[in-house]
């Protein structure tokens, strides 16, 4: 039986899942972003935005390795760390 | 008790508060209250404990029932029947020192039963900028007067060397007058009602219902938070003053029944303005906390007992005496409050049952523009571009964010008609309107900010200045869910005038096409004179979801609409549109390659 992480993720078995192709990600209880596939974009770079955006602030994005689904994302400077969320076993 | 009786009394308690909001904006001469809904009103028992918290700026529930708390403190045994009493220091408990808090008893029969508390951003507050946001400040004192406390009606009795003594210290004193006097009778307002409450059921009913209140409130909260998996929540923004950075980092702990706040790992202090008091920091946490998390429960101290703050001293969110504070509550408040509702909204949406209820985070970065000068009559005139209450609506679960559609922390704020502006101050807009490509992305849109852009006009001096402040333009603060984007970002641009096409800009409609050497600004004094223009752009709503899962004829129909370009269409949405038609057949293309980047990007890193 499966219950709710997040909008996009479940646990499953004690691993974090893909909630759309039920992929196992990482164990539960533990940071998973650093197991995701992680693309990177800069804000600078969007539609939308101007001349004086920070030149290095960035929006990470984190997908499912398996099915690609987008599961969430965190504005960040390169040097940060990954914002991480977890739900206690 | 007998529910129907706790009931009807709660709704008379409700709408005790709701007359009080009437009559201060009835009195009231400001825009900011009038329009921007930049004021609050709330009741306490008689220890101070909060009672019922209503709509307003919701930053100042927590930090008025410190205020009350602190007046009962001071002024133990001199509290009397008819008594009045004026807070506004940052470091006692208000925000900052422009937004003044009057608390004031209410006695039945000659016995303190209650209080009632309420707010307004006054006309000035004799910072050394106009308006009470002081970009310049160095410290607490530069930025105009603070009190602890201090009795301003003694037994129903206006003390006129008090009264004459504050209106001494600030600019427009008539203005700042009406502002009070609007908080005056806002307070008798509570207070009459109040008392027509408690004779209408009794003391010992009114009693009872008030300590039910906060009770049921705290018990209904800790139900709430057991229903929720325990588990921690991470969020982070950023914000800059004249090119340095600053972060506001957070941590949400859910236990059992508890939630901790932890900011550990905050920029240290500023010596700009932005900083917050530790009340502050209180005020922008619960802020989202009370409409997310409790909804359908009573805002009172019920809802305060679960929650633990953790703070350090000598940072951003608590920052020590005399660091100036004037721009807090668009500074390093609104971050607080962004990072709350972030963290909450995650915890919310790790529940089936509450997924309906969170919510990327709405209109993160308050401009804070303050219009100071003659007006067009050659009397003087302070005021905010209420355009900063106008905001943007974050997406939810189910639907996009409600396009200007305001802020969490201030439900009932909105902005002044382009002709209220123009008529108090000697200034013409070119164009107010919805912002194209501002609204996060995500399966659901962010609502969407807006722009305007000002002249001169009419003006005896030639023009006006202004004061800027806030959180600058080099960060997106409207952080999305489930994968959603940031809302676009705020800027400010001063349009320097080109004299030999000044009069281009009578119908210029977009910032690139008024003439002049355009220079973006984010913080201090600038002039608005001659044939310059000031160009202000401000943020959308964060988005939800994948923008690749957005219903194509969705985004066609933002396309038309202006909300977003077609360059955004493609490049975020993967949407290709011909003809006003989406281009089935190339989406799916499209849409296929942009997902298969978010494994390349992941490749090329390794």
């Amino acid at each position: 039986m499966s219950t709710r992480q997040s909008g996009t993720l479940v646990i499953n078995d004690g691993f974090t899942c893909c909630a759309k192709c039920s992929a196992k990600i990482g164990p539960s209880g533990q940071p998973w972003k650093q197991l995701a596939a992680v693309s990177v974009i800069k804000v600078s770079e969007i539609p939308g935005s101007t001349s004086s955006t920070h030149q290095n602030v960035e929006i990470r994005h984190f997908s499912c390795p398996k099915c690609l689904t987008l599961l969430d994302s965190e504005t960040a400077l390169p040097e940060d760390p990954f914002l991480d969320d977890v739900i206690s076993n | 008790m007998d529910p129907i009786t706790f009931s009807i009394i709660r709704h008379r308690l409700y709408r005790v508060v709701e007359e009080a909001v009437i009559t201060l904006k009835h009195v009231s001469g400001s825009a900011i209250t009038n329009e921007g809904h930049d004021l609050m009103v709330s009741l306490y028992e008689a220890d101070g404990t909060l009672l019922l918290g209503g709509v307003g700026f919701l930053h100042h529930l927590t930090s008025a029932a410190e205020a009350c708390k602190s007046i009962i403190r001071r002024f133990d045994g001199d509290v009397h029947e008819g008594d009045l009493f004026l807070l506004n220091d940052p470091f006692t408990a208000a925000l900052h020192t422009s937004d003044i808090y009057l608390v004031s008893p209410i006695h039945y029969k000659g016995e303190l039963i209650a209080w009632s508390a309420c707010f307004v951003h006054v006309y000035d507050i004799g910072a050394m900028n106009p308006g009470g946001f002081a970009p310049d400040a160095v410290d607490v004192f530069s930025e105009g007067f603070s009190s602890p406390g201090l009795k301003l009606v003694d037994r129903g009795n206006l003390r006129q060397d008090v009264w004459d003594t504050l209106l001494n210290m600030v600019r427009g004193p008539e203005m700042v007058a009406l502002d009070l006097r609007s908080m005056i009778a806002c307070n008798n307002v509570a207070k009459d009602r109040m008392v027509a409450l408690v004779e209408k059921y009794g003391l010992p009913t009114f009693q009872e219902t008030c300590k039910s209140l906060v009770t049921q409130s705290e018990s209904r909260l800790r139900e709430r938070l057991r229903e929720l998996p325990d588990g921690s929540w991470q969020s982070r923004q950023y914000f800059d003053v004249k090119g340095e950075v600053y972060k506001v980092l957070l941590k949400m702990t859910k236990k059992d029944d508890e939630l901790t706040f932890d900011f550990t790992g905050s920029s240290p202090q500023s010596k700009y303005s932005v900083n917050c008091t530790k009340w502050a920091s209180l005020g922008g946490l619960f802020a989202p906390l009370f409409p997310l998390l409790c909804y359908d429960i009573t805002w009172n101290e019920g809802v305060i007992r679960p929650i633990k703050v953790i703070a350090p001293e000598g940072s951003i969110v608590n920052c020590t005496k005399p660091s100036p504070v004037s721009v807090a509550t668009v500074g390093a408040i609104q971050s607080v409050n962004n990072a709350a509702c972030t963290t909450i909204a995650k915890m919310l949406a790790s529940h089936d049952k509450y997924e309906d209820q969170t919510s990327a985070v709405w209109h993160a970065n308050h401009f804070a523009v303050f219009m100071f000068g003659k007006n067009q009559r050659g009397g003087d005139a302070i005021g905010i571009l209420t355009e900063t209450f106008a905001g943007a609506g974050g997406a939810r679960t189910f639907a996009d964010g409600v396009d200007i559609g305001g802020e969490i922390p201030n439900p009932i704020s909105r902005m002044a008609n382009v002709e209220t502006v123009e008529a108090m101050f000697p200034v013409r807009y070119l164009f107010r309107r919805r912002l194209k490509d501002s609204g996060g992305g995500g399966e659901f849109r962010g609502g969407t900010g807006g722009e305007i852009a000002l002249v001169p006009h009419d003006a005896p001096d030639g023009g006006m200045h202004y004061v800027l402040s806030g959180k600058g333009s080099k960060f997106p603060q409207s952080e999305g869910l489930n994968g959603g984007n940031p809302g676009a970002l705020n800027d400010y641009v001063w349009v320097h005038s080109d004299d030999s096409k000044a009069s281009h800009n009578c119908f210029s409609q977009s910032l690139s096409s008024i003439p002049g050497e355009k220079e973006s600004i984010s913080w201090g004094v600038f002039p608005l004179m001659g044939n310059d223009a000031l160009y202000v752009r401000w943020n959308g709503g964060g988005g939800v979801g994948d923008s690749l899962d957005r219903e194509p004829s969705a985004v066609l129909s933002d396309v038309i609409n202006s909300l977003i370009s077609p360059e955004a269409a493609k490049e975020i949405y993967g949407v290709v549109i011909s003809n006003n038609l989406v281009d089935e057949a190339k989406t799916i293309e499209l849409r296929n390659s942009l997902k298969s980047e978010r494994v390349d990007a992941k490749a090329s890193q390794k």
